[in-house]
């Protein structure tokens, strides 16, 4: 395999890989504290992107109850970026007040919250399609005057990057560096690393267990907003349900990875991103279950992910 | 009264058949496993029948002989079974939270090859499946008795030592080993059980749609599945299929309000179009309210009486 | 006395002048239905289905319905999945007791409802359905979409016309679309028999947002031209990639990608692209020109070639009926004969619509299979702000 197109596979798997990460990471967040998957944060992430749009000050279509509606403002990108994920954030709180406290408050399985949560992003979804119509939207791009794509290589063997998405991968890596600091070097990530250890005991020793769920769910909820914009602007808001094909990959992200294991995340993302990178030309057609033949490997192999630790069975 | 049932023929049966898939989910369930396998072996069931029907029973004009139908059933159950057992086996040590992803990857993966092999048809599937009955209601015929089976299956079961294990396993899978219960055989025989039974009703389905493709037996039905139990009752076998009969016919009978005249227009329409988003808070609030479902041994004991309940 | 007799004579009026108005408002409007994909992932195509569906129901009735007998449109919800479209027919047969059915939108979703309407004898239109084999279904099933096969060798025609030298291809699909992939079928006997060398195919799903692994792959085989069979957004997104990451041949595009939704996702760089069209916005028709119009009046866009299906399905139905009820007033007949005179009148009419000129074939145990007169291969031209776009005729 020559260089050039060594070099192109990597950078696409890294490309691919690392809106896997950003998606997962917010997916990884709410597991390492609560020990719960959630399945909301797909449509949770689409929300964000749909909440973004209509701050942009774009007009949605005749579909829909919210038919031809526009607000009567309109930001510039990295504002409406904020505020829909602002927006993302409260719903992924409502959300976690309606649906997962009252399953906490009385001990439920997390199979139990994982059946809800599913529930939940149905009908978010739904309501979604029922508001804004199921029609594609594209954001006015803030990126029009940059290059289409970056060129790694040289100009007689061109490896081209597109341009958002080495954008959408320096974002990932800069969220991960923050929530690693914050969950490594603050009170605030100690104490929630506390509540990820045990509920009871933190809120006995004086920890407040409900503020610090609050607040994982709304970092989640930000989070899922700002990938559900950066992917947006990268591939178009596809429909309601374009968050939803990344909730069955994203489980194999963070499996990977190892549940609840930020680093582990990104790790995950990025290999899968490698992984079907480099899926050999004729193969292509299996390329969708290199994500869950890789799970199924890691979980028979070393269900603790590469970076997370065994776990050992407490009696 | 005829155009009821011509109206739901269809309905009633699936409903019928979603109580059976329903049992597949209770199966590992019974030893505390939450495997969501069922619906690929369910697809694989209706594969083997469309092509065994379409490619090699070469069918004739007029019905297709239902004792065709029930061999392909038979097959289904084996192939789906000594498949069950391949992956099982290694799967099977895992627990909890883990299994279900794993069974989660089984389907996609199984989905990704139906997408792509020749004998499948691909995107289009199989389609023009014969017909062994000249009316959908007659396919009762074989689904009351798969589901009575069942039941009476999973009721005795519940009652032998094999189930007393299982349940063992369910409440705490270390006391029962160190009591002499041997985990993976009774959880690979409660998956294999499961994979038989998911075969079997997807060879009638196939038949029943009159196509299969790589669209049935998805992740989608897993979600289903896994409404069905805890919706429905996750303790006892009656939950499952209350749960399976009760939420299959909720879209449709939310269809049929919203026909009903009178309504606010919007409130019609919403009834029209928003049953899914109907259907996903009903399962959230399920949850909530009804933890270990509607159908719980405590209710069965009050309503039955005389029925002894498996432990609490 | 007098007072009795002119209530009296009052209420005779009332009842005489009522009984008239009633007389004058006769039949109750004929119900037609529609099942096509409202919710789940297929809406978008549903979508624009329900649009064409409801100008229709305006237009015709506009223009005096059924020999001045409105019809109405019986919408229930297809689903996207094949359960919920059987049971959406069962709804429309036996309790809206419809006279014929339009839909599904997917052609599973067709080999799975179809069955029952043949069974209960009732027309069903396709407005979407391609893949092999709809109309053989039964006598029941008809279809207003085209099966492509003759559409595609023009485009690629279209672009050896353009390219002199073209001689690699490379082909896409999108392998989990039952449209699509009978589309590309047809296309890659197209490229075989035009002796062209089909450098490589690439699959991908109709769910995918990121394609650069396939253009990667397809990039390295150095392509004159790319062909693509894909659905609006994914279509849409391929054709973006392919461009930012450096193709500069050119790109001929499917059926599905046959729409100005494809605008604002690929913007100017769908510049260029040659469509195979069943139906183009450009063709000169009255009938095209006022549907379009209306079109346009609601969405500010040139119709989609769904929602032309959509329409083209419920004219069919519209045009038969009155064909029929000139032979023999249907208001005569009852449900289950109408359904069956109504099916055979319209397989054996020809009309005139946005598609174009088209009719029916039939043969033993089939419905009709649309025999459509115009084909067309266009070419986008995009606004240089990449906001607007239009479809042109080539040559």
């Amino acid at each position: 395999m020559n260089r050039t197109l060594l070099l192109q596979q990597v950078l696409n798997g890294l490309a691919i890989g690392s809106v896997y990460a950003i998606f997962a990471l917010g997916y990884t967040l709410i597991f390492s504290v609560l020990r719960i998957i959630n399945f909301t944060h797909g449509a949770i992430f689409t929300l964000g992107a749909y909440a973004t749009y209509a701050l942009t000050g774009s007009q949605f279509g005749i579909n829909g109850l919210l038919a031809g509606a526009t607000l009567p403002f309109r930001l510039p990108f990295v504002l409406a970026l904020l505020g829909g994920s602002v927006v993302a954030a409260i719903c992924g709180v409502i959300v976690e007040r309606l649906a997962f406290r009252p399953l906490r408050a009385r001990g439920a399985d997390p199979l139990l919250t994982l059946v809800s949560s599913l529930g939940v992003a149905v009908a978010l979804v739904n309501v979604t399609q029922y508001l804004f119509g199921a029609e594609p939207y594209s954001y006015p791009d803030p990126l029009e005057a940059l290059p289409a794509a970056v060129n790694f290589g040289t100009a007689s063997a061109p490896v081209l990057v597109r341009t958002v998405q080495v954008v959408i991968f320096g974002v990932s890596m800069v969220v991960l560096v923050l929530l690693t600091y914050l969950m490594n070097a603050t009170r605030t990530g100690k104490a929630l690393r506390a509540v990820a250890e045990d509920t009871t005991t933190s809120s006995l020793l004086g920890i407040d267990t409900d503020r610090l769920v609050l607040l994982t769910f709304v970092i989640s909820g930000f989070l899922g907003g700002v990938t559900g914009t950066l992917i947006g602007l990268s591939v178009g808001i596809a429909g309601p349900y374009f968050g939803i094909a990344f909730g069955l990959k994203g489980l194999a992200v963070i499996v990977l990875g190892g549940l609840g294991d930020i680093p582990g995340a990104v790790v995950g993302g990025l290999l899968i991103g490698l992984a079907e990178a480099f899926v050999p030309a004729q193969y292509i057609a299996y390329r969708e279950a290199v994500p869950f033949a890789l799970l199924f490997i890691v979980l028979l192999v070393r269900p603790q992910g590469l970076l997370g630790r065994a776990q050992v069975q407490k009696v | 009264m005829a155009t009821f049932f011509a109206t739901y023929d269809f309905l009633l049966v699936s409903m019928v058949l979603a109580a059976v898939l329903a049992l597949t989910l209770y199966l590992p369930l019974m030893a505390g496993q939450l495997s969501v396998a069922s619906p690929g072996f369910y697809a694989l069931g209706g594969y083997i029948a469309a092509i065994l029907s379409t490619k090699v029973f070469h069918p004739g004009p007029g019905l297709y002989p239902v004792s065709l139908v029930v061999l392909e059933m038979a097959v289904a159950a084996v192939v789906s079974g000594l498949l069950g057992l391949v992956v099982g086996v290694p799967a099977l040590r895992l627990r909890g939270i883990f299994l279900a992803l794993a069974t989660i990857a089984f389907v996609q993966i199984l989905g990704v090859v139906a997408l792509n092999l020749e004998v499948t048809g691909g995107a289009i599937g199989i389609f023009g499946i014969p017909q062994p009955f000249s009316s959908q209601l007659q396919y009762m015929w074989l689904a009351i008795p798969l589901l009575l089976l069942s039941m009476l299956f999973v009721a005795r079961l519940e009652r032998t030592r094999t189930g007393r294990a299982l349940i063992a396993l369910r409440e705490d899978e270390l006391a029962a080993a160190a009591m002499g219960v041997n985990p993976t055989y009774h959880k690979v025989l409660a998956f294999t059980t499961s994979a038989v039974l998911a075969g079997a009703v997807g060879a009638v389905s196939a038949h029943f749609i009159n196509t299969w493709n790589s669209r049935q037996g998805t992740f989608d039905t897993s979600v289903n599945l896994m409404a069905f139990v805890l919706v429905g009752g996750s303790r006892t076998f009656v939950g499952p299929v209350v749960g399976g009969l009760v939420l299959t016919a909720l879209p449709e009978a939310l269809r049929g309000v919203a026909d009903v005249g009178g309504l606010p227009p919007w409130l019609a329409q919403f009834l029209r179009d928003g049953r899914l988003i109907i259907f996903g808070v009903l399962i959230a609030i399920g949850t909530v309210f009804f933890p270990h479902g509607l159908i719980t041994p405590g209710l069965l004991r009050r309503l039955g009486g005389r029925r002894r309940a498996p432990t609490a | 006395m007098s007072r009795h007799l002119s209530v009296s004579v009052a209420l005779a009026a009332f009842v005489l002048v009522g009984g008239a108005l009633a007389g004058f408002a006769a039949d109750p409007p004929i119900p037609i239905g529609v099942s096509v994909a409202q919710t789940g992932p297929v809406a978008l195509a549903g979508q624009e289905q329900v649009l064409g569906a409801q100008i229709a129901e305006e237009f015709f009735n506009k223009h005096g319905g059924v020999n001045g007998r409105p019809i109405k449109l019986v919408f229930q919800d297809g689903g996207s999945d094949e359960p919920t479209s059987i049971n959406a027919f069962q709804n429309l047969i036996n309790v809206a007791k419809v006279v014929g059915i339009m839909g599904p939108s997917l052609s599973q979703q067709a080999f799975a409802a179809d069955p029952f309407a043949v069974r209960a004898k009732v027309p069903v239109i396709g407005p979407s359905n391609t893949a092999k084999g709809i109309p053989q279904i039964g006598e029941f099933v008809s279809r207003v979409s085209a099966p492509v096969a003759i559409v595609a060798p023009n485009a690629v025609k279209a672009a050896m016309e353009i390219d002199k030298n073209l001689k690699k291809v490379a082909v896409l699909y999108a392998q989990n679309d039952a449209f699509n992939k009978s589309e590309t079928e047809t296309f890659q006997q197209a490229v075989k028999d035009l002796k062209l060398d089909l450098a490589t195919v690439q699959t991908f799903q109709t769910t995918d947002t990121d394609f650069t692994a396939q253009v990667t792959n397809v990039l390295n085989v150095k392509p004159d031209l790319v062909i693509i069979s894909g659905l609006q957004v994914d279509g849409a997104n391929l054709v973006k990639q392919l461009r930012d990451l450096g193709y500069k041949g050119l790109i001929v595009g499917g059926n599905g990608v046959n729409t100005a939704a494809i605008f604002p996702i690929c913007k100017a760089k769908c510049d260029g692209i040659l469509i195979a069209q069943a139906y183009s916005p450009a063709y000169k028709s009255r009938v095209n020109d006022e549907f379009k119009a209306v079109y346009k009046d609601k969405q500010k866009k040139d119709p989609p070639q769904f929602s032309a299906q959509a329409f083209t399905g419920i004219q069919v139905f519209v045009e038969a009926l009155r064909a029929l009820d000139k032979k023999s007033p249907i208001a005569k007949m009852d449900l289950a004969t109408l359904r069956v005179e109504l099916n055979r009148q319209l397989i054996s009419g020809t009309y005139d619509t946005p598609l174009g000129e088209i009719s029916f074939s039939t043969g033993p145990g089939m419905g009709g299979e649309i025999v459509q007169k115009q084909a067309y291969v266009a070419q986008i031209k995009m606004d240089p702000d990449g906001a607007k776009g239009t479809f042109v005729f080539v040559k």
